[in-house]
């Protein structure tokens, strides 16, 4: 049996990519379950997906803590210690991470000990299907890792797309798109065996006493302890040398996280800022740019 | 605070009572609001908040507000709320409470459970005359839950339970609540954040319950870009579609009315929860009817002819 689980944000689509790398090894004969696992929280949060494929019947239920193949759909989850993408993952098992850098600059930076491949497929999204909803992307990923035959693939995408979108020229492609992406990677062998590389701690609730089991309400605004920051994929940029000071940006972040530097110009928190892009959206003189996300660098492709 | 107008966003309070970090979605219309509502109401509030999106800012051990929160089941706030007041009425009567420390009581809740399953509730508390206030961020369905529809999803709205379309419109809770005649009622909209705040200043002179609904875009549930959540509130209004209006002891004044109405259909066509409406062919008669219905609302109070 081959385990798989997915790490995204919500929104990127990793159920649904775990939906089609499921549906992707039925349609090549296999025993297959998927399924999302949400927290409380929402779009941007990090979310995972399980899947697991067999030639025989599968009687194992419930999250995968030991996963044989790692999809990470957003390089910044790697160090986010709520997502804990790389938790519990199978020796000489494979990790994907979506990121232009390479596998050998990933296994170093995060000390990763197992095969990585990588593909920057929000570039890939963004170029051929205009947005960053990675989902297909990320299932073709999947298959080609699993070892799934491409027309499988084109007919899960077909399938699970069908269910959710009808524009048709927008399935054709992603279809386009994934096979684009199954091409581009290289075939693998994975042949796992259980000892993990890092403790398995997926979703492991202690049991707490009522005192600290129930919640204080006189805590203030702890929340400023979570990094909601790293739920984007674009930040916003400001040209100081355009702004006239209107204030409309402040007003316009759901957040709150747009403050005035003692020149009186905006300047965002970017330990907090989503990348919702209102501020840039409403800014009279176009002087917020969305810059993307990559890692530590960042680079330009968005005007706004 | 003083009782000067606020005249345009410069003017509003810079100090926040509702801090990032939130598991909010980014984007989210309804956290837009409620940011100017807690600015205006300042930090001494207790937040009694019915089960919805909202339930999930305060996950333990995480608050992002200033102020103290109580959360109830889905239909109960308002009795909470009761319960909550009562409670520092006592304390001031006992002196345990200097009147100058009593604090606001404040009700949030998605329009799941101000229009459906609160609103007998709510009914009780208006009737009792209350003193709280109360903030619905409306963003037309469950959106809680993966965006079911609610009794305030507008007509010809598809959500995952009227996946064509629903074909009945929205509740007019304004008008449930305004029988009531309660001392003040409002709706708001976080594109309009000078007339809410006004809105607040003014509901401050009036005991009893002070009512806002707000129109809050919600990216995922309308299928919206993120960035056009503050786009899509202003269109809301100045389609004609969210009145911005307020009623005091069951008088009701529009506090905005836009120059000229811009077409529905530009603020329809922006959502994926209209865009039934648009392809594969255009439904030229569902979209003449929101129109219609549009145009009915204004008429009825002699803006349109
Ligand atoms: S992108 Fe702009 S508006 Fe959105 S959270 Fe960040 S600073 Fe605020
Ligand atoms: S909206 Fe634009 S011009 Fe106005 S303060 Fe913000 S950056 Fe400056
Ligand atoms: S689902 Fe909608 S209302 Fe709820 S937090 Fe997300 S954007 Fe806001």
């Amino acid at each position: 049996m081959l385990k798989l689980r997915f790490h995204g944000r919500g929104g990127q689509g990793a159920k649904v990519a775990s939906r089609i790398t499921g549906t992707a090894a039925f349609l090549e004969g296999c025993h297959v379950q998927d399924f999302p696992l949400y927290g409380a929280e929402r779009r941007g949060a990090p979310i995972s997906a399980f899947t697991r494929i067999s030639r025989g019947t599968i009687m194992e239920r419930g999250v995968i803590p030991n996963p044989d193949i790692t999809i990470v759909m957003d390089q910044t989850l790697l160090s986010d210690p709520q997502a804990e993408p790389l938790a519990g993952l199978k020796k000489n098992g494979v990790v994907f991470i979506n990121t232009p850098d390479s596998p050998a600059q990933v296994k170093d930076e995060y000390n990763i000990d197992a095969q990585v491949v990588t593909l920057d497929i929000t570039n890939i999204g963004l170029d051929m299907l205009g947005s960053p909803i990675i989902s297909t992307l990320a299932g073709a990923v999947a298959s080609r890792i699993v070892g799934i035959g491409e027309e499988s693939l084109k007919n899960a995408v077909e399938k699970e797309l069908s269910k959710i979108i009808t524009d048709q020229k927008l399935i054709a492609k992603n279809i386009e798109a994934a096979i684009y992406c199954f091409r581009t990677l290289e075939l693998l062998k994975i042949k796992t065996i259980q000892t993990t590389q890092r403790q398995d701690s997926v979703i492991r609730m202690p049991f707490e006493p009522a005192k600290i089991s129930t919640p204080s309400i006189n805590t203030t605004a702890s929340s400023l302890l979570k990094r909601t920051g790293n739920w984007r994929l674009f930040k916003p940029f400001w040209d100081h040398d355009v702004c006239t000071k209107c204030m409309i940006c402040v007003t316009r972040c759901p957040e709150g996280c747009i403050s005035l530097n003692e020149q009186g110009f905006p300047v965002a928190d970017y330990e907090h800022c989503k990348g919702c892009m209102i501020c840039a959206e409403e800014c009279p003189k176009k002087g917020i740019k969305a810059v993307r996300e990559s890692g530590s660098d960042s680079v330009e492709v968005m005007g706004t | 605070m003083s009782t000067e107008p606020i005249k345009s966003i410069k003017d509003l309070p810079l100090d926040e009572n509702l801090f990032p970090g939130t598991p909010a979605c980014a984007g989210c219309g309804g956290l837009l609001t409620l940011r100017h509502c807690l600015k205006m109401l300042g930090d001494k509030v207790v937040i009694v908040n019915a089960a919805g999106c909202f339930t999930l800012l305060s996950i333990y051990p995480f608050t992002p507000f200033k102020s103290s929160w109580l959360y109830t089941a889905m239909a109960c706030a308002p009795a909470g709320a009761q319960g909550v007041r009562d409670a520092l009425d006592i304390l001031i009567e006992k002196g345990k409470l200097n009147p100058g420390d009593d604090l606001k009581v404040l009700v949030l809740t998605g329009d799941g459970a101000a229009y459906d399953m609160g609103l007998s509730s709510t009914s009780g508390a208006i009737y009792r005359n209350l003193d709280f206030y109360y903030i619905c961020y409306d963003n037309e369905a469950y959106g809680n839950t993966g965006f079911q529809q609610s009794g305030a999803t507008p007509f010809a709205s598809r959500t995952k339970t009227t996946p064509i379309g629903k074909d009945f419109p929205k509740k007019d809770l304004f008008e449930i609540w305004n029988s009531h005649k309660p001392p003040y009622l409002a709706t708001i909209s976080p594109a309009y954040p000078v007339d809410l705040a006004n809105k607040f200043k003014k509901a401050e002179q009036y005991k009893g319950p002070k009512l806002f609904i707000s129109l809050t875009p919600c990216p995922p549930g309308w299928s919206t870009d993120p960035s056009h959540t503050f786009k899509l509130a202003k269109l809301a209004v100045d389609t004609g579609i969210w009145a911005l209006k307020e009623s005091v002891s069951g008088e009701v004044k529009h506090t905005f009315v836009p120059g000229k109405f811009k077409p529905v259909e530009e603020y329809l066509k922006e959502q994926g929860r209209f865009s039934h409406l648009f392809k594969p062919e255009r439904k030229e008669e569902t979209l003449g009817k929101i129109q219609e219905m549009v145009n009915e609302y204004w008429k009825q109070y002699g803006v349109l002819l």
